[in-house]
């Protein structure tokens, strides 16, 4: 790992001659961008010699002098550590010294929970078979227990950081990912709550919504809850309306929302409750609002006596010192009852049904590591470039954006295409874009 | 990993003394010796001590500063890796692994670096590291065996000779809780508390316990004469000039 150290001797990271890349950055075949965050972007690579596909993600190099970013130390120091079948796996750490910046490289997984609920909902119209949401169940817990039993909460679990690894050895296996808010417990230095909430407001539990100063890792079991509702009906259990703006505001529509669903909690039942600062501070509404029925089993439309319902519930238990564990998650009967769960969640357990093709993870082929120059020249840039040196100018921007969707979705050809468009433009007068853009399209789909 | 420090990478980066008391080829070539790349990794260790005093950080942050100090001198040279540059660096690197970030600028002190200069070493320093930032201490430990020992009392002369222990490369050597027991070893002695059979139960090697605690003992001796003769700055200021100079 980081191989930066044969870099003009340290000096930085320009390699000498004719680009100003560090050496490591040529073991890559760089296929293009595949997500963007606050920390900065991802992209995907393909290592020269294996050929094996990398996911880098590259932290913006901090502007305000705080050096590499907390995020970044806290992501390389649990997984320089953390070794696990369904956690993600970090292959490599490199430096470009030259722009201060940082790329972890990862194990490339081609799908998500995200994508792959978002898929049954949108367009497939169905629900996710049982042994699928069995087996993606059980994985997540088997890599949460295992980063539990480590006294790791990884504090950020939403649908979009449980990946799925696509074709190959190890299709079907649930990796959890993004450790950039991943803490270790035994022994905080300052108490956890200190920097910041933390997971995404659908997916956080109760007691971190009422400010509760020293949560456990039975938070990341809330989330999990969450997520195993979703998976069974494809839309988010609590989809509470983000309150934002002021410094760790009061998030009351997403307590509503959860008041909704379980009912009210109570000391009885949750007796340190009393002890959270805004169960305290805000009596007239959230302990004023009374719901009484608690239908959590007609919201994901299980039968109230099925082991999946009990292990749902106990999930989602207000107490997080009563809320199940993930040892406890993975011995629950539902895990022994058919169908039962599997290593590869994405096969086929029925005879006749269908294999889902998920689909690929989209690729933004025109942006590099740098994140702003093109490895391509980009079509519409390229395209509008070209038009003014000839002084020309486009009756209708439309007709631009119709270009530049019909070459994003071959991501192979992008070049090849904006060039064979420059020609045909040049040959012919401007007026006539729309009738070339339709030829364009049909040369387009016979050599794909 | 947090939990197990047999599978971590702390246990599996432990080293004999022996490869760790190797000057560094360029540095030898500029006629650093032994004993004085010694005394320069006291010295240091001294002074991330006095920084960390200055921004208030917490023992275990200045623990970890100074165990990735001495790391980086067991694969770099000073002469590449200046020591008072590396020192804050580390304090500074520490501070965020450890969950409580300093300002950079706050480590501008004694040497007056710049903090552009603190950043592009941080990165330097997570490659040197090998991006192992986890790092365990005698400290947790010694708590725990004080008190299964019940020798509560004797908590803080063995915390102080655990502090001691970084100004030697013990963290780099043994396992944190050996070093915890040959702190507890000599503060037993040094109060006359027997604790033969505690230690007995515990079934350690107690070979090793009693060669860690004599190590320290012989540093404190060693220290005291190093005292008498004086550390001073000009001593490690003609050391720190040799790695400068043309070999």
């Amino acid at each position: 790992m980081g191989d930066g150290r044969g870099i003009a001797g340290g000096t930085g990271g320009a390699a000498g001659g004719v680009s100003n890349r560090p050496v490591w950055m040529q073991q890559y075949d760089l296929m293009g961008k595949i997500g963007e965050g606050t920390y900065g972007l991802v992209f995907l690579a393909k290592t020269k010699k294996q050929k094996s596909c990398i996911a880098i993600k590259k932290f913006k190099q901090s502007k305000d002098g705080d050096g590499v970013s907390p995020t970044a130390i806290r992501e390389i120091m649990l997984l320089r550590e953390l070794s696990h079948d369904n956690v993600v796996k970090l292959v490599n750490v490199h430096i470009n010294h030259a722009d201060m910046s940082l790329y972890l490289a990862f194990d490339y997984a081609e799908h998500d929970l995200y994508e792959i609920i978002r898929h049954h909902r949108e367009k497939l119209n169905h629900s996710i078979n049982q042994y699928t949401v069995k087996s993606l169940l059980w994985q997540l817990l088997n890599g949460l227990n295992y980063l539990h039993s480590n006294w790791v909460i990884h504090r950020d679990l939403k649908p979009s950081n449980i990946l799925v690894m696509g074709d190959g050895d190890e299709q079907g296996v649930v990796k959890i990912g993004d450790f950039g808010l991943a803490r270790i417990y035994q022994a905080p230095l300052k108490p956890l709550s200190d920097n910041g909430v933390v997971v995404t407001i659908w997916y956080r539990a109760p007691e971190l919504l009422l400010r509760g100063k020293h949560y456990t890792s039975a938070v990341d079991i809330w989330a999990v809850g969450c997520i195993f509702a979703e998976l069974l009906t494809l839309k988010p259990l609590f989809q509470g309306v983000e309150v934002k703006g002021t410094s760790n505001p009061f998030q009351f529509d997403q307590l509503d929302k959860i008041f909704k669903v379980l009912g009210h909690p109570t000391p009885d039942k949750w007796p340190t409750l009393v002890h959270l600062p805004h169960w305290q501070n805000d009596q007239q509404h959230i302990q004023g609002l009374k719901y009484d029925n608690p239908c959590l089993h007609n919201y994901v439309h299980l039968p109230p006596k099925s082991p999946a319902y009990d292990l749902l519930s106990k999930m989602l238990e207000y107490d997080p010192r009563k809320r199940l564990t993930a040892a406890q998650a993975l011995e629950h009967e539902y895990f022994r009852i058919d169908p039962l769960p599997g290593r590869n969640a994405l096969v086929t357990t029925q005879p006749g049904e269908k294999i889902i093709n998920y689909p690929a993870r989209p690729v933004d082929t025109s942006t590099d590591f740098e994140g702003t120059t093109s490895i391509h020249p980009q079509p519409e840039m390229l395209f509008l470039g070209v038009l003014q040196h000839h002084q020309l100018c486009l009756p209708e921007q439309v007709h631009v954006q119709f270009l530049w969707l019909g070459c994003r979705g071959c991501h192979k050809q992008t070049c090849q295409l904006s060039i064979l468009l420059l020609k045909l433009v040049l040959e012919d007068l401007i007026q006539e874009l729309c009738l070339f853009n339709v030829v364009l399209q049909h040369k387009h789909i016979n050599s794909s | 990993m947090a939990a197990n420090f047999w599978t971590s990478s702390h246990h599996n980066q432990l080293l004999q003394q022996e490869k760790i008391d190797v000057v560094h080829p360029e540095d030898k070539e500029r006629g650093l010796t032994l004993e004085e790349f010694k005394l320069i990794k006291i010295y240091m260790t001294n002074h991330i001590w006095r920084v960390a005093q200055q921004v208030k950080v917490r023992q275990r942050v200045i623990a970890t500063a100074v165990t990735y100090f001495r790391r980086v001198y067991t694969r770099k040279s000073l002469t590449e890796y200046d020591p008072r540059l590396v020192a804050p660096t580390c304090l500074y690197l520490a501070s965020k692994a450890e969950e409580s970030t300093v300002q950079a600028d706050c480590y501008d002190e004694k040497y007056r670096f710049e903090v552009k200069d603190i950043l592009e070493m941080e990165m330097k320093l997570l490659e040197a590291l090998d991006y192992y930032l986890v790092v365990y201490h005698p400290y947790r430990p010694l708590l725990q065996l004080l008190q299964d020992a019940g020798i509560t009392d004797l908590t803080h002369i063995s915390w102080g000779i655990v502090n001691d222990t970084y100004k030697m490369d013990l963290i780099l050597i043994h396992p944190p809780y050996m070093i915890a027991l040959a702190c507890i070893y000599i503060a037993s002695v040094l109060k006359d508390k027997d604790t033969t059979a505690w230690f007995e139960e515990l079934r350690v090697d107690m070979n090793i316990v009693k060669n860690i605690a004599i190590e320290i003992l012989d540093f404190y001796d060693f220290n005291r004469v190093e005292a008498s003769k004086g550390i001073n700055d000009d001593k490690i200021n003609a050391a720190l000039n040799k790695l400068v100079a043309k070999p």
